[in-house]
């Protein structure tokens, strides 16, 4: 299923990252490493970081300290647009769909990186099976869906681009409980065919059943790390979340 | 700590108020005796050029301290000249009969011209503007009363107690006094309230009116004034020059003014001065060059406006900045003092405990999202209430709907038993409603004294008459309000950064600013929205003191936090949302303990599983 | 009835040509967000350069315009470098900037071609067609079909093209954009420049139908803008129907009014957009916090 695009097989090793906004640390020292085939959540509470994190390591913000590579190649000077050419997925927070485009449209460009020809075509048929609600609305105008169906669309268009290694932002922000499950379902679907995961989120629980390795970050740092499994017993967690 | 900005020394004999008005003096002195030094010729530039800078600080008012566009202020000068030529010629009005009448004309179109501004901005603004003066323009090319394309001949020199005007030395000096006296009410209006909340305006328009400025009210002023300043010197144009014509009115007369405004500082009254006479003389110096001078002056606007945008005067002050980044400053630098309690109010017998706030039913939709659906609550006068839950749950939506951002799609809020909800955000605060935002907005060009000033002032927009009625009145409320700004800034600890503009402080500081700037407008409910984002321990635990004695000044107080240690300790009650609906409330330690909430933090089955196993297929 | 139906046709031929202009100046807006004020000062180049490559380089007419579209598509692109530390900023700041572009290039007009303007004969020599009445010049049916077919053309690049999608998704969504791989500051450009092109095409049709001056793009350039708003700001049928409407105001005005048809468009104007700020197709924007 998965093809040996660019990327394949490379590690993404995140040391010592940092992140300020005006005088506001925002991340301090942040370390961890995404092996090719496994899936990593960052999780804590709002403003712990998790996001600031993402988007400086896909170059949206910039990075005070820290060094973030992908296989051999350090990403200090790779703009943001050239981070799908590598292999690298993103799915930004609040969904961010093309809201006046049709959905196809969207899902096209998602593989705008590459040639709109018969692969992408491919591509496009493999993103409606994985979400078979996306072909049902294929002319509608992405801002008219749900929120569900939205959030949906933006794992799909990124999905287009081929990528080896895909970042997350809160897939589950703002849907139901219901539509969280489709989410997880789909995500560890993703996994299980060899795909890379780096998933932020605040839903704890969402994430240990998405991943195989967690860490929880608090006030910009690392607070606790390990296995999901092992992670989801740990009753520090929930006091971590909660500022206790 | 250490990159504060540096403060001047108290004793300096140099205060910049010292030396602004000593150069005021000079100036004015070199004005009066500028025309024993100049030809015929180029008196009559001098005149020109006091016209312009007329014109240009009535732009200046709208547009640099009103953050209007405008682009008919030839219009208001052509109405002002046009209206002057028609009364004195053909209906045989006295020049100054007819010169009052004018500037009421003026007033009119401002009225008509800012009518758009209350529904549209920026620029949408911008073309209507230049299209009611291409109209304006389009009129007096073709009507028969303004004589169309050659324009009104004959128009008397205003007489003057025997003083002969026809002498260009002599109109030089009425121009002049004229200027003087319209660029001292300018620059009176610019520091007292009206300018200071035209000025919030600019900088936040939202956050202006939740202090409680009345926006449209103030966009109306602008255009006003702007016209009132376009209307003088259109009087003053006819009767010196006796003959007006259509091409003295174009658009590309429009630019040109715009040029100066900009070029020169379009938020500061001198530096539209300084580009309106330079300019003047830049062009009379190239009059034979006049594509060149065009293109010199295009080049400029354009690298203004990229490079520097305040404009000439803008220079000195980043030259100055600069320099001292390079020294290393020197200086005192400015502290934080330590919060003092405010004074706690007599514990009022009767209302404690009972409702405040009441929100019934509320829903908040946005094209089909439902941001709130169905919420009630109650707040209850003199508690601190904590509103949680995990992100895009509604919290923020609900407070913009409480202090009268939008409108709700169903549903009331009612401040002590009266409907506030459809009213709009400046009349909510002023029914003693005041807020903070999660992104903080202050106003980013007022000093931390003036952004303590805007919503100290609770007078409405109509007290302003007394600019023209009682202007001792105006300046004697004026320095009342300082008075008290300061007293505030001082509980706060903030004393120390009166003169200094936000954005040069520190985060923490900038925080405790917009918390002591809701405090300024005397709210009976204040809203915070999560107050402690981006402090650190220290000034956490300084919020929540500062918070409580806030609440024992007889304050209710609301507040949506994350942090969820502050919420605990600060807290007596808590409200949770969840994707728009309040799942639990109840006291903080029992809503932390509630498994709804903590599976809406958490997520599904969030309690430290039993089946710790991989639960999944 | 007949004057009603030649006013009419007098209205649609300059509809026509507004529309062009608000076309131009939606999609700047739409990819920038970006209102350029100085686009009647590219169109009058255009305008200026196609009448030199026609009349002094003796290019044919179908030749010189093209040729003029891609020499101002290139003035478009100087000026988006220009003035690109300011998108996304300062909104009123960029507006100011783009007229302080304007005026540069009425000045660069002046100098050289002076200020004087220059008569640009019709390339269609053509008769008049007469159908029940109403005559209709031949070049201006040769107007309104070259608009017709370059909204086509660009309807088509926007709708069917990879580029052209990517040009509408840099306006929706800069960040997503760039997260697909789109280069957010060469689609700006590019549409900056085709922006340009369309100003200049809409300059080099009108020149035979008025007179060539530096000063022409000024009230071109005032009327498309507020065609654009009137159809709805950075919407393309809009900028088609609001062209037309204004055409076909102005020429009933200047047929009943007399002179007074810039007065009365302005008028009508200013009173449709404050009943209806967003324009006839215009989206409703949300310009909260």
């Amino acid at each position: 299923m998965r093809h040996p695009g660019p990327g394949a097989g490379q590690t993404l090793a995140v040391s010592n990252l940092a992140v300020r906004y005006g005088g506001v640390s925002a991340v301090r020292s942040v370390s961890f490493t995404v092996a090719p085939g496994q899936s990593v959540g960052l999780i804590g509470a709002n403003g712990a970081g998790k996001t600031s994190t993402l988007r400086a390591l896909m170059g949206l913000v910039p990075r005070a300290a820290g060094e973030v590579r992908f296989g051999d190649r350090d990403l200090a000077r790779v703009p943001a647009r050239a981070m799908v050419r590598l292999g690298i997925g993103y799915v930004p927070e609040g969904r961010h769909v093309f809201p006046g485009l049709s959905v196809e449209k969207n899902l096209l460009l998602g593989a705008y990186a590459r040639r709109w020809d018969g692969q992408a075509r491919a591509s496009l048929a493999e993103v409606y099976e994985l979400f078979p609600v996306l072909g049902q609305m294929r002319g509608r105008l992405a801002g008219a869906l749900s929120g569900g169906q939205q959030q949906m669309l933006a794992i799909g268009r990124a999905l287009m681009a081929k990528p080896v290694l895909l970042l997350l932002d809160e897939p589950s922000m703002g849907l139901s409980p219901k539509l969280v499950e489709v989410i997880g379902e789909t995500l560890r679907r993703l996994r299980d065919d060899g795909l890379s995961l780096l998933l932020v989120e605040q839903n704890a629980m969402l994430t240990f059943e998405a991943t195989t390795d967690c860490l929880v970050l608090e006030n910009g740092e690392v607070a606790l790390s390990g296995t999901s499994a092992e992670l989801r017993g740990n009753p520090r967690v929930r006091s971590v979340y909660l500022g206790l | 700590m250490s990159r504060l900005p540096a403060l001047s020394p108290p004793w300096s004999l140099w205060s910049p108020g010292r030396a602004r008005a000593g150069g005021l003096v000079v100036l004015a002195v070199a004005a009066w005796l500028l025309p024993y030094r100049l030809n015929i010729y180029w008196i009559s530039v001098a005149d020109t050029a006091i016209l312009f800078a007329l014109l240009a600080v009535g732009m200046g008012l709208v547009m640099g301290i009103a953050g209007q566009v405008n682009l008919a202020q030839i219009a208001f000068f052509g109405v002002g000249a046009y209206a002057t030529a028609i009364l004195t010629t053909r209906d045989g009005f006295g020049f100054w009969t007819a010169g009052a009448l004018a500037m009421l004309a003026a007033v009119i179109a401002g009225l008509v011209v800012g009518l758009p501004a209350l529904r549209i901005q920026s620029h949408y603004l911008g073309i209507v503007t230049l299209g009611l003066a291409v109209a304006f323009i389009d009129w007096i090319t073709n009507a028969p009363i303004t004589g169309g394309d050659s324009g009104i001949s004959g128009i008397p020199t205003p007489p003057l107690f025997g003083i002969d005007l026809a002498s260009q030395y002599l109109y030089y000096y009425l121009e002049l006094i004229v200027f003087a006296g319209g660029l001292a009410f300018g620059l009176f209006i610019v520091r007292t309230p009206l300018g200071r909340r035209m000025r919030a305006m600019r900088d936040d328009p939202l956050a202006a009116s939740a202090v409680g400025v009345e926006i449209r009210m103030l966009r109306m002023a602008a255009f006003v004034l702007a016209s009132v300043y376009g209307g003088a010197a259109g009087v003053l144009y006819a009767g010196l020059v006796h003959y007006i014509a259509p091409e003295t009115f174009s658009i590309a007369d429009m630019f040109l003014l715009l040029a100066m405004v900009i070029i020169g500082g379009r938020q500061s009254l001198a530096g539209c001065v300084i580009g309106a006479i330079g300019l003047t003389v830049v062009q009379q110096e190239l009059i034979n060059l006049a594509a060149y001078a065009q293109l010199g002056y295009g080049l400029v606007v354009v690298a203004v406006v990229v490079f520097a945008p305040a404009g000439l005067v803008g220079i000195p002050g980043r030259a100055a900045a600069w320099y001292r980044r390079w020294r290393g400053h020197t200086g005192r630098a400015a502290a934080l003092e330590p919060f003092r309690p405010l004074p706690a109010a007599p514990p009022s017998p009767g209302s404690a405990g009972g409702a405040l706030l009441e929100v019934a039913g509320l829903v908040m939709r946005f094209r089909g999202v439902t941001a709130i659906d169905d919420v009630s609550l109650t707040v209850r006068e003199g508690e601190i209430l904590g509103i949680v839950g995990p992100n895009g749950s509604g919290k923020t939506t609900l407070f913009n709907v409480i202090s009268g951002l939008y409108r709700p799609t169903a549903g009331t809020v009612s401040l002590g038993g009266r409907v506030i909800s459809g009213a709009g955000p400046h009349r909510i605060c002023q029914l003693g409603v005041a807020r903070t935002f999660q992104h903080l907005r202050l106003f980013g060009n007022l000093t931390v004294a003036d952004n303590m000033l805007v919503p100290l002032d609770r007078t409405r927009t109509w007290w302003s008459w007394r600019y023209i009625g009682w202007p001792p009145g105006v300046w004697r409320h004026d320095r009342e309000l300082k008075w008290r700004a300061a007293s505030l800034l001082g509980c706060f600890g903030l004393a120390q950064f009166a003169g200094l503009l936000p954005g040069s402080l520190p985060y923490g500081i900038q925080r405790r600013l917009e918390l002591a700037r809701a405090m300024a407008s005397s709210p009976r409910l204040l809203l915070l929205d999560e107050p402690a984002a981006g402090l650190n321990g220290e000034e956490r635990s300084q919020l929540a003191a500062i918070v409580r004695s806030i609440r024992d000044s007889g304050v209710t107080v609301v507040l949506i936090e994350h942090n969820m240690g502050l919420v605990m300790s600060l807290c007596e009650r808590v409200i949770v949302l969840d994707s728009g609906t309040v799942i639990a409330e109840g006291v903080p330690a029992q809503v932390a303990r509630d498994p709804a909430v903590l599976e809406a933090y958490l997520g599904k089955s969030a309690l430290p599983a039993p089946h710790a196993t991989e639960a999944s297929p | 009835m007949q004057s009603f139906f030649q006013t009419l046709v007098s209205g649609l031929s300059f509809g026509a040509v507004y529309a062009l202009v608000a076309l131009g100046f939606s999609l700047v807006y739409r990819t920038m967000g970006l209102v350029n004020f100085a686009h009647g000062a590219v169109l009058m180049i255009g305008a200026y350069v196609a009448s030199t490559f026609y009349l002094s380089a003796r290019l044919p007419f179908a030749v010189a315009v093209p040729a003029a579209m891609i020499v101002t598509g290139a003035v478009g692109l100087v000026i988006e470098r220009v003035l690109r530390p300011l998108e996304n900023k300062d909104f009123d700041l960029m507006l100011i900037g783009t007229i302080g572009a304007g005026t540069v290039l009425d000045a660069v007009a002046i100098l050289i071609w002076s200020s004087s303007g220059r008569g640009v004969p019709s390339p269609v020599q053509t008769a008049p067609f007469d159908i029940g009445g109403v005559r209709i010049p031949a070049y201006n049916v040769l107007v309104i079909g070259v608009t017709a077919a370059a909204m086509a053309v660009l309807t088509l690049f926007l709708q069917r093209t990879r580029h052209g999608a990517a040009m509408q998704a840099v306006a929706m969504d800069h960040e997503a954009a760039t997260a697909v791989g789109i280069h957010v500051g060469r689609s700006n450009a590019i549409s900056f420049a085709i922006g340009a092109a369309l100003a200049a095409l809409a300059g080099a049709l009108v020149g035979p139908m008025l007179y060539v001056t530096p000063t022409m793009g000024d009230s071109l350039g005032i009327q498309g803008f507020a065609a654009a708003i009137l159809g709805g700001f950075g919407s393309i049928p809009g900028a088609i129907v609001g062209g037309l409407g204004i055409g076909v105001i102005g020429s009933f005005a200047a047929q009943s009014f007399q002179g007074y048809s810039d007065l009365v468009t302005f008028v009508v104007f200013t009173v449709l957009v404050m009943i209806r700020p967003t324009g006839i197709f215009g989206e409703r924007t949300v310009n909260r916090a």
